[in-house]
């Protein structure tokens, strides 16, 4: 293998300001075309409006592109961003970054949510955020160095290929024998063959030597990354203690740290595990309630479900602390050691493999027909050194499968690779052809999407069958709950802003286990609510897993047991004590709600955001096949009875399917209807006037992009 | 004797977490129950047996995602 060298190429020396109540009040900009780095000033009225996180790094990709820009255009930046909260040693959860751009597979503004601990050095050497245009024509690694308060951009050469093995590498190269010192964000070969790339954000797992890794998965921003030719992003900082953000009341922070803390430690063991098994917890619950995707979304249970359940992930983790960012009780980011690959690049030789959670479980486990817990940590492993999102991933080849078992695709189609559901050996293949781009592995590794128009195009299949079962929405492929049979998940998924990924509304259980959201009005209100407070998480560099992933011991006697009240008051006195901005729990929400609707507004800019894109294929919503009917048919028949005043004696399965998805369709359409009204937008789904005027964001360029589209 | 979320409560011969509810009188919809550290979804209420010495937390809401 060649030595890697690294070529300076470009030096920028600055003066670390102090991190005043969790702001460094600048952001770093590089362009890697004319290789220009600049510290740019982060104004009051950006934190008033966008708080920090993402809200700063929406602001930035705003303003550094136009509705016409394209994911590969070098207009297009990629920003990153921890936040006000972020870095914070003792409060759990406080480690997250953000990531921001036009995305690869869906053309409009994707955010991504990872562990590890580059967000947090970057803001403590002195940036809130970093925002990166440009491309460079040979492999760049950008490096801020906190503690020398300089910015260099080097011209690699000799790196090896897969994410793992660069962290690796990077960290000993730049750690200067202190490895823990240093984050590296990566991709992998995948990213730049397909349009499903995610990045990996490390940090230096002490006890065990290594470096760990988190993802940013979704919406190919690894694939921006990998197009803009970035080989690495590099940063360095050493301590970290509960006063390097400054905050404005330490002692405030230190008592309602230790609360939340303590809560974790002492409510996780007797609810989810998360400390011992992440959310592998939730693999066999979703299977008893009928809520995890098996085939391509048909069903929601199987009896080999149990064989990828808690217990057995329990005996594959290390033992150990796992807290993807210091001191996190919760301490849930579990991998496996020691783990021999069958097929690839790494056959044979024992890796390190970070994961798997839930998403990765299901995606690639349950939905591919596919109970092995082995297999699905291997297509962890290959998923993350190769820089490939695993839900989309797993999303794609399920509907690559389902194609192929239904005659839509064939051999000829697919290189003469059986594709059947459980077939591990053509899943492994398909993965491995996505990283070297070749096969058919790199026609999967153009999203669901694309895969639909390339089939249909190509080998005639039918573009209406495939319009159903291929869950995609906005361009992003499905994340894992089966959403059919919850209207409230439904417009979890289909009304999120950047596609269906979970992170925005997780519904499922309280819509179908509790029973907790029954009418229009209060799944509307949930649909409100649920979003604006997660989208708090990313203002400010937290992880929502403390929030409610453990609950207290008397949750269940609140008002409103789903919110975790108590939490929520904690996470506002935890933003007072930093900021030394006085905040409630309802003023988390009123922040949330101007980041909110302005990404709202973003998406309409980019050509996006109205009710047709808030569609969603009917396999989310109802039973497409005969098949599907027929596997829940009491349950359907009863809801077409009790619910709807139906006579269904007599009538063929095909027509009670017809019937159903009308009726289903229709109340999709009407949960818009509610929603839209709750929100504050008009019947087409755009922010109005008012709105807009009553958060604060009503600045000239939002409201061209309103009278563009009629709202004035 | 079986502990439920600390507290202590007669055990019997054959006794499900159904009927550990049942004894307990408390209606709230628990979704999920470990039972010595397993967990048990609602659907195995009736069939999950509870051991002499159990302690079992109740769960009552698993939110996640």
């Amino acid at each position: 293998m060649a030595t890697f060298t690294a070529r300076e190429m470009k030096r920028f020396g600055y003066e670390k300001p102090l991190i005043e109540k969790g702001y460094a009040n600048q952001t770093l900009y590089v362009n890697l075309s004319d290789r220009d780095i600049a510290v740019r000033p982060v104004t009051e009225q950006m934190k008033e409006v966008f708080v920090g996180g993402k809200g700063f790094d929406l602001w930035l990709l705003w303003q550094a592109v136009r509705g016409s820009t394209r994911w590969n255009d070098p207009e297009n930046a990629l920003c990153i961003a921890s936040g006000p909260l972020g870095g914070t040693p003792i409060y759990p959860g406080s480690g997250k970054s953000i990531v921001t751009s036009i995305s690869a597979t869906t053309g409009s503004v994707m955010d991504s949510n990872v562990g590890g601990y580059f967000g947090p050095y970057l803001k403590f050497s002195g940036f809130d955020a970093l925002a990166i245009q440009g491309k460079s024509k040979v492999p760049a690694i950008v490096f801020i160095d906190g503690i020398e308060q300089r910015v260099h951009i080097f011209e690699a050469a000799g790196l090896p290929g897969e994410a793992h093995e660069i962290s690796a590498l990077l960290t000993d190269y730049f750690g200067g024998g202190e490895p823990k010192d240093i984050s590296v964000v990566t991709t992998g070969p995948g990213a730049r063959h397909t349009l499903i790339g995610c990045l990996n954000f490390s940090w230096y797992d002490q006890a065990r030597s290594r470096s760990r890794l988190k993802q940013a998965g979704r919406g190919g921003v690894g694939t921006v990354f990998a197009d803009k030719g970035i080989a690495a992003l590099v940063v360095r900082w050493h301590t970290v203690t509960v006063s390097s953000n400054n905050p404005a009341d330490l002692s405030a922070l230190k008592k309602v740290a230790r609360l939340h803390s303590r809560d974790v430690v002492e409510q996780d063991p007797k609810q989810n595990h998360m400390s011992s098994v992440g959310t592998a917890h939730l693999v066999t619950i979703m299977n008893d309630y009928d809520l995890l995707p098996v085939r391509n979304y048909r069903y929601g249970s199987h009896p080999d479900a149990a064989a990828m359940g808690e217990d057995v992930f329990r005996g594959l983790f290390d033992k150990g602390f796992d807290g993807c960012w210091i001191g996190c009780t919760l301490s849930c980011a579990h991998g496996v050691k020691d783990f021999v690959p069958v097929s690839g690049p790494y056959k044979g030789q024992k890796v390190f493999v970070d994961g798997p959670e839930y998403e990765t479980i299901a995606g690639c486990g349950s939905n591919l027909g596919i109970f092995d817990p082995l297999f699905v940590v291997e297509m962890n492993f290959y998923c993350d050194t190769y820089g490939l999102d695993s839900i989309s991933v797993g999303t794609g080849i399920a509907f690559a499968m389902e194609c192929f078992e239904t005659g839509l695709i064939t051999t000829a189609h697919t290189g003469g690779m059986d594709l059947s559901f459980g077939n591990r050996e053509s899943a492994l293949a398909l993965l491995h052809q996505m990283a070297t781009g070749e096969g058919f592995g790199a026609v999967v590794g153009q999203g669901v999407r694309r895969m639909k128009e390339i089939f249909s195009r190509d080998y005639g299949a039918d573009l209406a069958v495939m319009s159903d079962i291929g869950m995609e929405a906005k361009g992003l492929e499905f994340s894992e709950y089966m959403s059919k049979e919850s209207l409230a998940q439904q417009g979890g998924y289909g009304l999120a802003l950047k596609g269906p990924q979970h992170d925005e509304a997780w519904l499922i259980f309280l819509d179908m286990v509790h029973n907790f959201i029954p009418t229009f009005e209060s799944k509307a209100e949930a649909l409100h609510w649920f979003p604006l407070f997660r989208t708090w998480f990313g203002l400010c560099g937290l992880c929502k897993l403390p929030w409610n992933d453990v609950t207290p011991a008397d949750n269940k006697e609140t008002p409103e047991p789903a919110k975790v009240m108590k939490h929520v008051e904690w996470y506002a006195q935890y933003f007072s004590a930093v900021t030394g901005r006085k905040a409630l729990p309802e003023d988390l929400i009123a922040m949330s709600e101007k980041v909110y609707t302005f990404q709202r507004i973003f998406s309409l800019k980019m050509g996006f955001g109205r009710r047709v894109h808030d569609t969603i294929p009917y396999r989310a919503v109802g039973p497409v096949t005969v098949d599907e009917y027929e596997s829940r048919a009491d349950r359907y028949d009863g809801q077409l009875k009790d619910i709807y005043n139906l006579d269904v004696e007599g009538k063929e399965t095909r027509e009670k399917v017809r019937i159903l998805r009308r009726l289903r369709e229709e109340r999709y359409e009407r949960l818009k209807d509610a929603v839209y009204e709750r929100r504050g937008w008009t019947e087409d789904g755009i922010p109005t006037l008012d709105t807009v005027r009553r958060l604060g964001i009503d600045f000239p360029e939002v409201l061209e992009v309103l009278k563009a589209h009629g709202v004035a | 004797m079986v502990k439920v979320d600390g507290r202590e409560l007669a055990w019997r011969e054959g006794m499900t977490v159904a009927d550990l509810l049942g004894e307990l009188r408390d209606p709230y919809p628990y979704a999920l129950a470990r039972v010595d550290g397993r967990a048990v979804t609602r659907h195995e209420f009736d069939k999950a047996p509870v051991p002499d010495n159990a302690e079992v937390f109740l769960v009552h809401l698993v939110v996640g995602g």
